[in-house]
């Protein structure tokens, strides 16, 4: 299994209409204050052989000033070294909301499945998850909603519930028309009344 | 297969262990009127029958060979089968795939194939139609209770789990329409098996115990059509068995393969079961009840504890909710009930209710618009509850289109009213969360079917 480069499956993204948060890889600290332009910015680490970035301390979140980004480079890429081959990409701070996972995984047997969940690092705490066989219908990805346990935190009582849908239809449709995705990540993607943006993609063909 | 005209039991023997002699017992014993004939290639008779040395010497038109020789020689004795354009086919014998002896199993595959001869198992018990008397199981009768005749049909991949559910079913109010071990799945499997049940007008339910699914697409396309017509009750193996530990993603850390089967089962609108239990819970519901229009519940007891347990577990079910009697039920009610009952929901009669106060409790109840299912709660060791409250309990069963059931807790006594309640369709319970569970499978089923028609 292989992981695909960060700014291609963004791309992927980009082609489905799924919102995802401005990124860049940054191979000098220089070039992520440049980024940065004065706003607040993460730096990530991005390697196959890091699953959980943020429980690794790969991942610095609100770095606002010119120190504050040296530094976080510098930490990181010392941390770094024994994950090579990896980049550092940088990323625009997203508005804060509910984290979601959304993911995809292909079954051999049956085909392609869509998941949609509590995301970051609820994830694996609580597995409040569900789970379809794509393609799905309207009515399916509201059923998944409708099986949380969550979903009343996940939609603000009903009121982000057409968001998601959106979401679960547009993953399901790049599942069915990617032969070769084998899992996808979008954890977390945060959700508020205003929008959504996926912060973190993971695509292994 | 499960209504042959006549049957041949290969390797059918007069040593009593063998099995092909307790499957022969078994054709005597169950009262098969078809034909019945023996191949054993060493005897010459065995138990009255005339042994022939091959299927190809009978000369009469077979409809099912029940195999049970060493496991080598069946691709050749199915091989005559075929020549001897024999119908069908269960081999008993097990001592192929299961033990790595994949090449012997690919022969009989080619075999079964080659004669478009429909070939169960091998390693399983076969088939039993109580309707035809027609039973290739190779247990012998008083080992376990054989099930009446009736709507549920029963299909297991493991002979074992198979015969302990069938000995289970035995002892319950419902009967059988078919059972199907279908062991390794060589030939025929369970996509096929579906396949025939959903078109089998004797079943009403069926019930699935699985391992594993060899057609995922196919798998898929039968669930999909089959729940519209019938409920399917399914119980998997395998659910401990989570996402991989050195998964490379959430997702697939999450959704391990059961995760991916049961997310099948319940998008195709399946009855998932976690344990054996449960299986025949939902059995008994299914196979009787009609589906209910809503979720709203109604509880009448003769125990004011129950009820508030019951209350509990509808709530706790996720899906049901406790009904809200109409003006209208509350003032007959208020009427016909002595004034120490509290007209609410749960109904509680107290402990001295007779059939009387039951009788007109149900009726009111009964016509309540508000209301789409009853729990009766029936305490047999209550002074007032006996064999009349049972009778009128079956009575207004078959009056009312509202699914109704019964909770009674108790032994000897309790038990002798549960089996003359579900011998007469009403199914009975013994645990308030068993009876909930229960009735919301119905719901979600009855959901289900009106949003996928």
């Amino acid at each position: 299994m292989q992981l695909l480069d960060y700014m291609e499956a963004k791309k992927l993204l980009d082609k489905y209409g799924i919102g995802s948060v401005e990124s860049r890889y940054v191979s000098t600290s220089a070039e992520a204050v440049s980024f940065s332009y004065g706003n607040p910015i993460v730096l990530k680490v991005i390697s196959d052989k890091a699953l959980h970035k943020a429980k690794a301390g790969l991942v610095k979140p609100g770095l606002a000033t010119k120190a504050e980004i040296t530094g976080a480079f510098r930490e990181l890429t010392s941390k770094a070294v024994k994950l090579k081959p990896y980049k550092i990409i940088a990323q625009k701070m997203a508005h804060s909301g509910v984290e979601i996972i959304v993911g995809g995984r292909a079954d051999p047997q049956f085909g392609k499945f869509i998941l949609i969940g509590l995301g970051g690092i609820y994830v694996e705490a609580f597995k409040d998850f569900a789970l379809r066989l794509c393609p799905i219908t309207k009515a399916d990805s509201m059923e998944m909603l409708g099986q949380l346990r969550s979903k009343d935190i996940i939609t603000h009582n009903g009121k982000m519930a057409g968001t998601l849908s959106a979401i679960l239809m547009k993953v399901s449709r790049l599942l069915i028309e990617n032969d070769g995705i084998s899992e996808l990540d979008l954890n977390p993607i945060i959700v508020s009344e205003t929008g959504y943006t996926a912060v973190d993609i993971r695509i292994l063909k | 297969m499960l209504k042959p005209k006549s049957v041949v039991i290969i390797g059918a023997s007069r040593e009593p262990e063998k099995v092909g002699h307790v499957i022969l017992q078994n054709y005597i014993n169950a009262g098969y009127d078809g034909k019945l004939y023996v191949v054993n290639k060493n005897a010459g008779e065995i138990m009255g029958f005339k042994s022939y040395k091959s299927v190809l010497d009978i000369g009469d038109r077979i409809d099912l060979a029940v195999i049970a020789i060493p496991a080598r020689f069946v691709p050749q004795a199915l091989e005559e089968c075929g020549k001897a354009k024999v119908k069908s086919a269960v081999v008993v014998s097990g001592g192929f795939a299961e033990i790595g002896n994949n090449e012997l199993q690919d022969a009989l595959t080619r075999v079964a194939e080659k004669y478009n001869l429909p070939t169960l198992g091998p390693n399983c018990l076969g088939v039993m139609d109580p309707r035809s008397r027609n039973d290739t199981l190779f247990l012998p009768t008083y080992k376990l209770s054989k099930p009446q005749v009736g709507g549920v049909s029963f299909v297991a991949q493991s002979g074992a789990v198979g015969s302990t559910i069938l000995d289970l079913i035995g002892g319950e109010g419902f009967g059988l329409s078919k059972f199907i071990s279908y062991g390794n799945a060589a030939h025929v499997d369970e996509v096929d098996i579906l396949n025939y049940l959903m078109n089998d007008a004797e079943t009403k339910v069926i019930v699935l115990y699985i391992e594993g699914i060899k057609r995922g697409k196919d798998f898929v396309e039968i669930a999909r059509r089959i729940s519209k017509v019938k409920p399917v009750i399914v119980l998997k193996a395998g659910r401990t068995s989570a996402g991989a530990a050195a998964a490379h993603s959430h997702t697939a850390a999450l959704a391990g393969d059961y995760q991916l089967q049961e997310a099948i089962f319940k998008q195709f609108g399946f009855i998932v079961a976690n344990d054996l239990s449960e299986l025949l819970y939902y059995a008994k519901i299914f196979v009787t009840e009609q589906r209910p229009k809503g979720n709203r519940v109604a509880i009448i007891t003769n125990g004011g504890g129950a009820g508030v347990l019951t209350t509990d577990a509808i709530a706790s079910s996720g899906v049901l909710e406790l009904a809200e009697l109409s003006a209208a039920t509350k003032k007959v009610l208020q009427k016909s009930m002595p004034v120490l009952v509290n007209v609410r929901n749960p109904l509680d009669l107290a402990g001295d209710a007779g059939s009387e106060r039951y009788s007109a409790a149900l009726e009111a109840l009964g016509t309540d618009p508000n209301i789409d299912m009853l729990i009766a709660i029936v305490l047999f060791q209550t002074p007032g509850a006996d064999s009349k409250v049972a009778a009128k309990m079956v009575e207004y069963k078959d009056k009312t289109d509202k699914p109704v059931i019964v909770l009674s807790i108790g032994a000897e006594y309790t038990q002798m009213h549960r089996i003359m309640m579900e011998s007469a369709g009403l199914p009975v319970y013994d645990s308030p969360m068993s009876a909930a569970q229960s009735l919301a499978a119905l719901y979600t089923y009855s959901k289900y079917c009106a949003t996928h028609k």
